[in-house]
């Protein structure tokens, strides 16, 4: 151990101080600072595992826990704090973290990122160029259940992540290795060669997924059957370079964190932040009201709102890219018919969605991506609800008053997520009476979330859905409509609807490699006034991600993965 | 048997009587509901109103507001109950879940009953290999954490009334199985059979015709106990979300939405749900215990 | 001869419960969603799905996944024969350590409910037995019937409404222990029993507190049943014989009192046992309601989850307690009433 001098306020000293204080001077410890304090964070889980090519990468609870104890080579920057207190990125607007700074080469398309020096991690290890190429190397070997690094590495165009790192033949062992596309120029200085311009590179760097290892205690945890350690971080712990520690970690309960001291940003105001698994959101609710707990997320609108009122809790969030969208499969009848589907979209009773739904903490939504990403076109008027028009679209597709629906019953059962019931609830009864009354046979189907997953991403034959839990991980228009609407054989990897237009494909693979922005807008525009017009998405609302908190905190910051960063907070 | 007839002696006095009409009354309140419920509904228990989670009525008004809804026949209906986060009818909902709820519980019952006996009779009357191995998984089905096996069979065949059948079904089969074999093995050995077969019966005739008719009482009995707690159960399947779809009115799943509601101070949406299966449950449990005392003597 | 009975079940057991984990083992992969897709939410590309199908071992053959599973296939790893329950799809932990922390949460709820429903129970079944039709029979006979047809879950809901909510006497329903202080070091899993070994007995009271909603609710729900099978066999058992006998030959009251009582714990131990089997799995609506991390929550979990590995494993130990439950009923059976031995 180092030796530490008497101002520096290490984990360690403070922990002794505390100690004696409490023992020896008990008012000493009544006398502590604010700052101190301790953050019980109420979730609907905790971490199910931290690694990011894990099986639990998808699981947003486990996204938060990677945030707090790792860190990204670069980041968005602050834009402004919101009315409510949320802070909130700037999309446009990069800022170094691990990285210092950094250079692009147009010519070569390389990327050189200097590092900053002496960024310590909570095993102890200093940050140098060989973490930075553990950790592509490990995205690279796809050793995971879930390989989201070389996933990510991909959409960013970094020379050499294809797909020919999946599978067993010499040539894809080979592939697994990581080359000549990341090196090491000195201890602090790292190289990234893209194999294309993209602009999604930098987007990439600031996801969970692509966060900084520390080589040095990930090695200490490897195997010989487990080489890039991924047994320890889907169960045990972390290396990384982030401003909390892991303190305890109990899955299915609680994962409790302690400020990293020699964080580099500066030590964390909260010291010591518990977040424990509380199943029911009205449960939440209780204990934050109570005072026991300063922090609750994933809370229902109703709930929110009642909270709104509450004393010492404070609600506020960010409409940044949570939507609620109804999702009509192209490959089903009768939703291959156009006039089905705008019939629908006139027939979705969007005011009592906001109102009942929503509590007013939404707004129509005039695409198909998020409206705070780069990219965005409002490419049409939103719909708006019209029964009579409905009726009339309907009867013009041959269904006069729903007459010949019923034989498509199956199709008509609206499938959602029941683990989401308490807050999708009232949205789906409203639409189902509104529907109804239009004359369309809905009826409502919840499943269990896997099932919904399976059938949307892998087989993709939900006919009929609400769906309010896409928000693309990509900060881009471009990287949405890639995702989602590009046909699934070029590349479209949740296009759910089965949606395919010539003019989207071709469109987008122009734009994909247009260096210049103006043009890149310009083109993705024309692609989302097409999808709109083709109803491909039933846009509904675009809906705050909503916190509440205790009056005893401040600081919150909205990210675009919605997960918490603690480090965002601050004592009062 | 002297024992239980000593017991029937002891209970029977005019105490239970009233009781027995209580309970009586209540089921018969049930079934006419579960008849008429839908029917007599002031609004469709299934759509939504625009009024969204408005308390009942308050009790002091309640005198002027039943004697404007029997004047006036244009105003909106009342929600007597208020209505939940999706502003649909509580009222129109408690008074139609009989329906579902019941026929839940009476086709599982009545599916498991039948099962039971025959499997109870045959494993009862032919003790060999086979009836012992059919003994044995029933065991073990017996011994299957109910909420379990409930869940991975709703979970297999998705949420549905059939499947919801299906699984109690499964449920109570073991018991029907077990109390009718005990029944048989017990009848068997009595002189109407040997009787029987002196007359030159066939074994498989005796079993029906005689054994069978014999030894039916405690299923039956057991029935109108299982009854209502199939209610319970159906209502417990939903509360973990693995009952009946949304937004059929089913008791279990009325309280399992509204419980999030509680702490917000809406406690309407689950009260009144849960004050129905209060007491149709034990209404269900009196009648049974009355017949099983009526009729275990006997 | 006992002995022998003893062996005899348990073989019986041990067949049953493979039969069981065979069955279980084909039924969930009949479930009509692929596991799979749960770990390729963000990239769900054909190579990914591949990638995570092998990472989880349902790319091989059904027989092979059935062998290993088994514990009969040594080239795949260890099974069920070398005592290793698999890996959660979910958790990322053995399953065997999930249930042995989920486990003992549910134990301690249960058993603590079934001891004080007993403490209540038995003497106020047994009173109201000595005068058969009086009113506190009948005060008696009215609780049993009612209380043992209770929603219980609803009854959770109102009473955190009100002893939580409106009067604020208990914690909030959210778990064992106050969430803000650390468990006890593990050694039984049992926290109650972990906490007094670790001489720690503000946990022990915290817990006590915590506890205090959810057995009350098990309590009120279990007493039914038990003072109603109390009242009944004790009412059976002062109209037996021997009792009859007994009074005539002049022995003092509270000897025959002795001897039905113990001639109706025999029965009443049975149903006890049933219902401590069924509420291994049933005290899930209560765990629920109070966030309890019990082995009802854990299996309501797995199935949502379609974590094979977690269901078969919760399914086999469940099972596996409630047959060896029934098997400790009959020899308890056969010491309390020497004659059943002989059957």
């Amino acid at each position: 151990m180092s030796p530490k001098l008497p101002e520096e306020t290490s984990s360690m000293s403070r922990k002794f101080l505390t100690v004696l204080a409490s023992t020896t001077l008990a008012g000493l410890a009544l006398a502590a600072p604010a700052s101190a304090a301790d953050v019980l964070f109420l979730a609907e889980d905790v971490p199910a595992g931290l690694n990011y090519d894990g099986p639990a990468a998808a699981i947003p609870t486990s996204q938060t826990g990677m945030v707090n104890v790792m860190e990204p080579l670069v980041y968005y920057a602050t834009k402004e704090v919101n009315s409510e207190g949320v802070s909130i990125p700037d999309f446009g607007k990069f800022e170094g973290r691990l990285a210092e700074s950094w250079t692009f080469d147009k010519a070569t398309l390389t990327w050189t990122f200097k590092l900053r020096a002496g960024v310590k991690g909570c095993g102890g290890a200093t940050l140098t160029a060989d973490d930075v190429l553990y950790t592509f190397a490990r995205a690279k070997s796809v050793s995971g259940a879930a390989p989201i690094g070389w996933f990510l590495s991909n959409v960013g165009s970094i020379a050499n992540f294809t797909p020919a790192v999946f599978g067993d033949k010499e040539e894809n062992k080979k592939a697994k290795v990581l080359g000549d596309e990341v090196t090491k120029v000195d201890d602090l200085t790292v190289k990234i060669r893209q194999a294309e311009p993209n602009a999604l590179f930098l987007p990439v760097l600031t996801i969970f997924g692509l966060m900084i290892f520390d080589k040095e205690t990930m090695e200490k945890h490897a195997t010989k059957e487990d080489p890039w350690s991924h047994n320890f971080v889907n169960n045990e712990g972390m290396g990384s370079f982030g401003a909390y520690c892991i303190e305890r970690w109990t899955k299915d309960n609680e994962f409790a964190l302690t400020a990293n001291p020699d964080y580099y940003r500066g030590k964390p105001a909260i010291d010591r932040v518990v977040m424990k698994k509380v199943p029911q959101s009205s449960n939440r609710v209780v204990v934050l009201q109570s005072g026991q707990a300063q922090l609750a997320q994933s809370l229902t609108p109703k709930e929110y709102d009642s909270l709104r009122k509450a004393p010492g809790v404070k609600v506020g969030g960010h409409s940044g890219n949570q939507n609620l969208f109804v999702h009509m499969n192209f490959k089903s009848k009768p939703f291959d018919n156009i006039k089905v589907r705008q019939a629908i979209a006139y027939a979705i009773p969007y005011d009592a969605i906001i109102a009942n739904g929503y509590f007013g903490q939404a707004s129509a939504w005039a695409g198909v991506v998020p409206s705070t990403y780069p990219g965005y076109s409002a490419a049409a008027e939103p719909y708006k609800t019209d029964i009579a028009k409905a009726k009339a679209l309907l009867a013009e597709a041959g269904f006069p008053d729903g007459k010949g629906l019923e034989a498509f019953a199956d199709s008509f059962a609206l499938s959602y997520v029941a683990e989401k019931e308490t807050t999708v609830g009232p949205i789906v009864n409203a639409i189902q009476s509104s529907l109804r009354e239009a004359g369309f046979p809905v009826t409502l189907n919840p499943m269990p979330q896997t099932q919904y997953g399976d059938r949307q991403l892998v087989k993709k034959d939900l006919p009929f859905a609400i769906n309010e839990q896409e928000k693309p991980i990509g900060v881009d228009a471009g990287y949405a409509t890639q995702l989602f609407f590009v046909s699934g054989d070029k590349g479209g990897l949740n296009n759910m609807i089965n949606y395919s237009n010539p003019m989207v494909d071709d469109t987008w693979a122009k734009a994909r490699v247009e260096p210049d922005n103006a043009k890149r807008d310009a083109m993705l525009a024309s692609i989302q006034k097409q999808l709109m017009s083709d109803v491909a998405w039933l846009p509904v609302v675009e809906y705050k991600t909503q916190f509440a908190w205790s009056d005893k905190i401040s600081g919150i910051g909205w990210h675009p993965d919605n997960s918490i960063r603690f480090f965002d907070l601050k004592g009062k | 048997m002297s024992e239980s007839l000593a017991v029937a002696d002891h209970i029977e006095p005019a105490g239970a009587d009233w009781l027995f009409r209580i309970g009586g009354a209540i089921v018969a309140l049930v079934l006419f509901l579960a008849a008429f419920g839908p029917t007599l509904a002031p609004y469709n228990p299934t759509l939504t109103t625009p009024e969204v989670s408005s308390p009942p009525p308050a009790l002091a008004d309640l005198p002027r507001l039943i004697l404007t809804a029997i004047v006036s026949k244009n105003t909106a209906p009342v929600h007597w109950f208020g209505t939940d986060a999706s502003g649909l009818d509580i009222f129109s909902r408690v008074i139609s879940a009989p329906r579902i709820d019941l026929t839940i519980a009476l086709v599982a019952n009545g599916l498991s009953l039948l099962l039971g006996i025959s499997i109870g009779l045959l494993c009862g009357y032919f003790r060999n290999l086979g009836t012992e191995i059919i003994m044995r998984v029933s065991d073990v089905l017996q011994s299957f954490p109910v909420f379990i096996s409930a869940m991975i069979l709703v979970a297999l065949g998705g949420r549905s009334i059939g499947n919801i059948v299906i699984a109690l079904a499964a449920l109570y089969t073991p018991i029907y199985i077990r109390l009718t074999r005990a029944e048989v093995m017990g009848q068997k050995v009595r002189g109407y059979v040997e009787a029987a077969r002196a007359i030159g019966n066939g074994e498989a005739m005796i079993a029906i015709k005689h054994v069978l008719p014999n030894s039916l009482t405690p299923a039956l009995i057991q029935s109108s106990v299982t009854v209502g707690f199939a209610i319970l159960l159906t209502a417990g399947l939903s509360f973990v979300g693995a009952g009946v779809q949304p937004p059929t009115p089913e008791w279990g799943l009325m309280i399992s939405t509204g419980a999030n509601q509680i702490v917000l101070g809406e406690w309407w949406p689950s009260v009144f749900p849960g004050i129905a299966i209060s007491i149709t449950v034990f209404g269900f449990a009196v009648l049974g215990n009355a017949l099983e005392r009526r009729y275990a003597a006997g | 001869m006992l002995l022998r009975t003893i062996l005899r079940r348990l073989a019986v057991g041990v067949v049953q419960l493979l039969g069981l984990t065979v069955a279980v083992f084909f039924l969930i992969r009949l479930m009509p969603a692929d596991p799979v897709s749960r770990f390729v939410g963000i990239n769900p590309s054909k190579a990914a799905y591949a990638q995570a199908a092998k990472a989880i071992g349902v790319d091989r053959p059904i027989s092979t996944q059935l062998l290993h599973y088994l514990g009969l296939a040594p080239s795949q790893g260890k099974g069920l024969l070398q005592g290793n329950l698999g890996t959660s799809w979910v958790s990322n932990a053995p399953v065997l350590k999930d249930i042995a922390t989920a486990l003992p949460v549910t134990l301690e709820l249960i058993t603590m409910a079934f001891i004080i429903a007993l403490i209540i129970a038995v003497p106020i079944g047994m009173l109201a037995a000595l005068r058969p039709g009086g009113k506190t029979d009948k005060a008696v006979f009215v609780y049993g019937l009612f209380a043992g047809s209770q929603p219980e879950f609803w009854w959770a809901l109102l009473f955190v409404f009100v002893f939580y909510f409106k009067l604020g006497i208990a914690p909030p329903p959210l778990g064992l222990i106050n969430p803000m202080n650390s468990p006890p070091p593990p050694r039984t899993g049992f926290y109650t029993i972990d906490s007094l070994l670790a001489g720690d007995l503000t946990t022990f009271f915290d817990l006590l507190h915590h506890l205090m909603l959810p057995v009350a609710t098990l309590v009120f729900i279990l007493s039914g049943p038990i003072i109603k099978m109390v009242r009944q066999n004790m009412e059976q058992a002062l109209t037996a014989d021997f009792v009859l006998y007994a009074r005539a030959a002049g022995m003092p009251g509270s000897t025959v009192a002795r001897y039905a009582l113990r001639a109706a714990m025999a029965p009443s131990m049975t149903l006890i046992g049933i219902l401590y089997g069924f509420m291994l799995g049933g005290a899930v609506l209560v765990e629920s309601v109070f966030s309890l991390p019990g082995i009802g929550q854990y299996a309501v979990r797995s199935i949502l989850a379609f974590d094979y590995p977690a269901i078969q494993g919760v399914v086999l130990v469940i099972t596996a307690i409630s047959l060896v439950v029934y098997l400790l009923l009959d020899l308890l059976h056969a010491i309390i009433d020497p004659r059943l031995a002989q059957e």
